[in-house]
């Protein structure tokens, strides 16, 4: 559908904790506006969005997939993403260019840990969102009790615009509670057949309860529609819609609807919700221009705001880089302007010059080729050069910098070496390119070994990669046991002053440098600042010392892991008119960095991870008792039908591994997830441990 | 047909960034006397160097409910004269519950 109207474009995401039902949910979407002519399974390995062979193998989404689809009239452009949390950096770039997210829950377990985390990050990025609760076919699917979770873990008004009729394998269909209607699929025909019907009498009670409350909620959002309530007892079909669109938008509330995808029943009215309720590009504020330098980043109000419109100058995002057979795809999001191939950019995030080579909508990995792509757009551009994820693309006339992404932290290591000597070069360009494709991936020599370190989000994550090196780019690898990805900072303020001089014979070296370094809050990252008056680090070397601190900051004083969160300042020093350099001030400001840090109380950080896992009641003992003598801390327990969900805090360097032991201590009974929480002091023992390993 | 008893029009609004809001309904009988009004609680006020965050206003603009915190999902006040006789999360919900107490 090219040229589309504005107002007929959705950009929406589906997000979900692992297995709720995403991919499945697309499928559906796919067949039922005709995109495809049969639905495939994920447990079949036949679905469009997981095209990649490891998801197909695996039965899980690795990466984040983009379709589009027309329902109604209206153009739907969808990126299905992964649930596993290795793969979050998926989410995280989506939700960033999305206008709106469909978030499925699953009907049994309500809100689960991945669902929370994604929630997190779509109100970082203000996305419009609707609910949909599925599997409600599911042995012990419970509408009401998911529904209540959303409430509990998110902390939203949730508002249900749809009851279940049936539930577990005698769910049939819906109550429709804005039309006041019942829906029925036929079974058969794939879902494709479904009629309205009256609302079941042993339901009408209950759904003009619930009906009551969607009208008390959604015209609250808007003076006009309460006047008309008033005045006539109801609102019109129109005047519901829009409140409800409007309170969508806003956040007052979430839209809850739901149904079973696997069994092909209530996807297509939670399109007619996409349609209806998920803002275009033109009912969003836009997106804000980046912070400049130095700039409050909370000073967002100041800051200017780029609205879509085709008439305006070109203004988009890259979000995701794919490497294939052909080339380098670029994903962006185009905010702003028209742009035709063979045009000339601007990539304002590095400040050069990039060429509009061809242009493709993508349909997960099939492409079509454009010539034209405008404000709304998300497309792939093959031939940009040196364009990374987070970067934008702009004219050179209103070469403006749209606000960066944040990408999460890595938690893992492991070495890898490559089988053969010859494939040393291959693999490197392998893993820089993989690198390149995502951000929650860092690659860095051990500069003491030699060995390739690959820092990912999971031991998942990271196997995945290793398998995509070998099928990608041939190269076998063997790999060291998974590390742990430990951090080092330091506990107490001091000073240190360094003189570097060597002045005997030829051209000497001479530099100073007074540092006080001080810890701050935990994420507060390397922060620093220059107290320097009079001159005595001339300006020109200052440069230097912020650059020798931040590169002997990647090995840290007491294992050699990278040292965060502290800030360093550089309170005065001295210079030599002939000797003195930049070289020489960077060393300097090494060795004070060496000094410094071992006099500020330096210590190990570990990552803690939040885990969830869910066991049958007889074996919560077992699990709690074994969780605690992996140093966790428990949470919550928290009954949900016959199994518990107990939660804790646990060092990664405890969990690996620990999917074997939990499933012999339940019989295979019980599952469990891990994201990472925060990062913590290792306790002493620990330490000495890490630091005689290093040593 | 109506579905309430009183005549609701509405009242006070909020200024604030983008469009004004209406913070106060105002129930009027069929002989055109105010019996009722709905306000949302608003909020932060210093008062005698306290801040407080749960403020209504009466209709002359006066503080009539002053708390440190905002009661568990009762942004709105049913009031009849000058007396609180209910609170509600919803406007809605508040002109019935002020409607249900005018007997």
């Amino acid at each position: 559908m090219p040229g589309t109207p504005l107002e007929k474009i959705r950009n929406i995401g589906i997000t979900a904790h692992i297995d709720a039902g995403k991919t499945t949910t697309t499928e559906r979407i796919l067949y039922y506006t005709g995109m495809s002519y049969k639905i495939g399974e994920v447990h079949e390995g036949t679905t469009t969005t997981d095209y990649m062979d490891q998801e197909r193998e695996r039965g899980i989404t690795i990466t984040s997939a983009a379709v589009t689809c027309e329902w109604q009239g209206y153009r739907i452009n969808i990126i299905d993403t992964p649930g596993h949390i290795d793969f979050n950096i998926e989410v995280n770039r989506s939700l960033r260019v999305l206008d709106g997210a469909i978030f499925i829950i699953e009907g049994v377990a309500g809100v689960q840990p991945q669902s929370e985390t994604n929630w997190r990050l779509a109100d970082r990025y203000n996305v419009p969102r609707i609910i949909f609760i599925n599997k409600l076919d599911r042995t012990g699917a419970d509408f009401f009790r998911a529904t209540a979770t959303l409430k509990e873990k998110l902390d939203i008004v949730a508002l249900p615009l749809q009851l279940p009729i049936g539930i577990e394998d005698k769910f049939q269909g819906v109550v429709d509670l804005v039309e006041m209607k019942g829906v029925i699929w036929e079974g058969g025909e794939l879902g494709a057949k479904y009629h309205d019907a009256p609302i079941p009498a042993e339901l009408a009670e209950q759904a003009r309860e619930y009906r009551q409350l969607l009208l008390d909620t959604a015209l609250s959002v808007d003076d006009a529609a309460m006047e008309e309530y008033f005045e006539k007892g109801n609102v019109a079909l129109a005047t519901l819609k829009r409140c409800i669109k409007a309170g969508t938008i806003s956040g007052a509330f979430r839209p809850v609807l739901c149904g079973t995808a696997f069994k092909n029943k209530g996807v297509q009215p939670l399109l007619d919700a996409v349609v209806d309720y998920l803002p275009s590009p033109i009912d969003v504020p836009g997106i804000k221009v980046a912070a400049l330098e130095g700039e409050d980043e909370g000073a967002q109000a100041e800051r200017r705001v780029i609205k879509a419109d085709p008439k305006a100058p070109f203004a988009g995002l890259a979000f995701k880089i794919i490497n294939d057979k052909y080339g380098t795809l670029t994903f962006v999001r185009v905010y702003a302007g028209t742009l035709r191939s063979g045009d000339t950019v601007l990539n304002t995030t590095k400040g050069h010059r990039e060429r509009i080579g061809r242009m493709f909508q993508m349909h997960a990995d099939k492409r079509a080729e454009i010539k034209e792509v405008s404000a709304g757009d998300i497309v792939a551009f093959v031939g940009l050069k040196d364009t990374a994820t987070g970067d934008t693309l702009a004219v050179a006339g209103d070469p403006v910098v749209l606000e960066r992404m944040a990408f999460p932290v890595p938690v893992i290591d492991i070495s890898v070496e490559p089988r053969t000597k010859d494939a040393v070069e291959k693999m490197t360009l392998g893993l820089q390119k993989l690198a390149a494709e995502d951000p929650s991936l860092r690659l860095r020599t051990d500069p003491e070994s030699g060995q390739t370190i690959l820092s990912g989000m999971g031991e998942l994550h990271l196997e995945i990669i290793i398998d995509r090196l070998k099928r990608e780019y041939g190269v076998e690898a063997d790999i060291g046991e998974p590390q742990v990805a430990y951090r080092e900072t330091i506990s107490r303020a001091h000073t240190e002053t360094y003189t570097h001089k060597k002045q005997s014979g030829g051209a000497g070296q001479y530099a100073e440098v007074k540092v006080l370094f001080e810890p701050v809050e935990r994420n507060g990252g390397i922060v620093f600042e220059n107290k320097v008056v009079g001159g005595t680090v001339p300006k020109e070397y200052i440069p230097a010392v912020e650059k020798g601190i931040r590169a002997q900051a990647d090995t840290g004083v007491l294992a050699g892991f990278p040292t965060v969160d502290f800030r360093y300042t550089l309170l005065d020093g001295k210079y030599h008119d002939v000797d003195s350099s930049a070289l020489a001030f960077e060393i300097a400001a090494k060795a004070c960095f060496r000094e410094g840090m071992k006099k500020a109380a330096p210590i190990i950080l570990e990552p803690i991870m939040d885990v969830e896992v869910t066991t049958p009641q007889d074996h919560v003992g077992d699990v709690v008792g074994d969780l605690s003598r992996r140093r966790g801390l428990i949470q919550s327990q928290e009954s949900s039908g016959s199994t518990i969900i107990v939660r804790a805090h646990v060092p990664l360097k405890e969990m690996f591994g620990y999917i074997s032991d939990l499933r012999s201590m339940t019989k295979g009974r019980a599952s469990f997830t891990m994201q990472f929480h925060h990062y913590d002091p290792v306790p002493r023992a620990i330490a000495d441990e890490i630091m005689a390993k290093s040593a | 047909m109506r579905s309430s008893r009183l005549h609701w029009m509405r009242g006070r609004t909020e200024e604030g960034p983008g469009e004004a809001r209406t913070v106060e309904w105002i129930g009027w009988d069929e002989t055109g006397r105010a019996v009722a009004r709905v306000v949302r609680l608003q909020g932060p006020l210093f008062e005698g160097w306290r801040l407080y965050r749960a403020v209504a206003l009466d209709p002359d603009g006066r503080v009539v409910e002053l708390r440190p915190t905002p009661p568990e999902g009762a942004d709105w006040l049913a009031c009849i004269g000058g007396r609180v006789v209910g609170r509600a999360a919803l406007p809605l919900q508040a002109v019935r519950t002020a409607e249900a107490a005018l007997g």
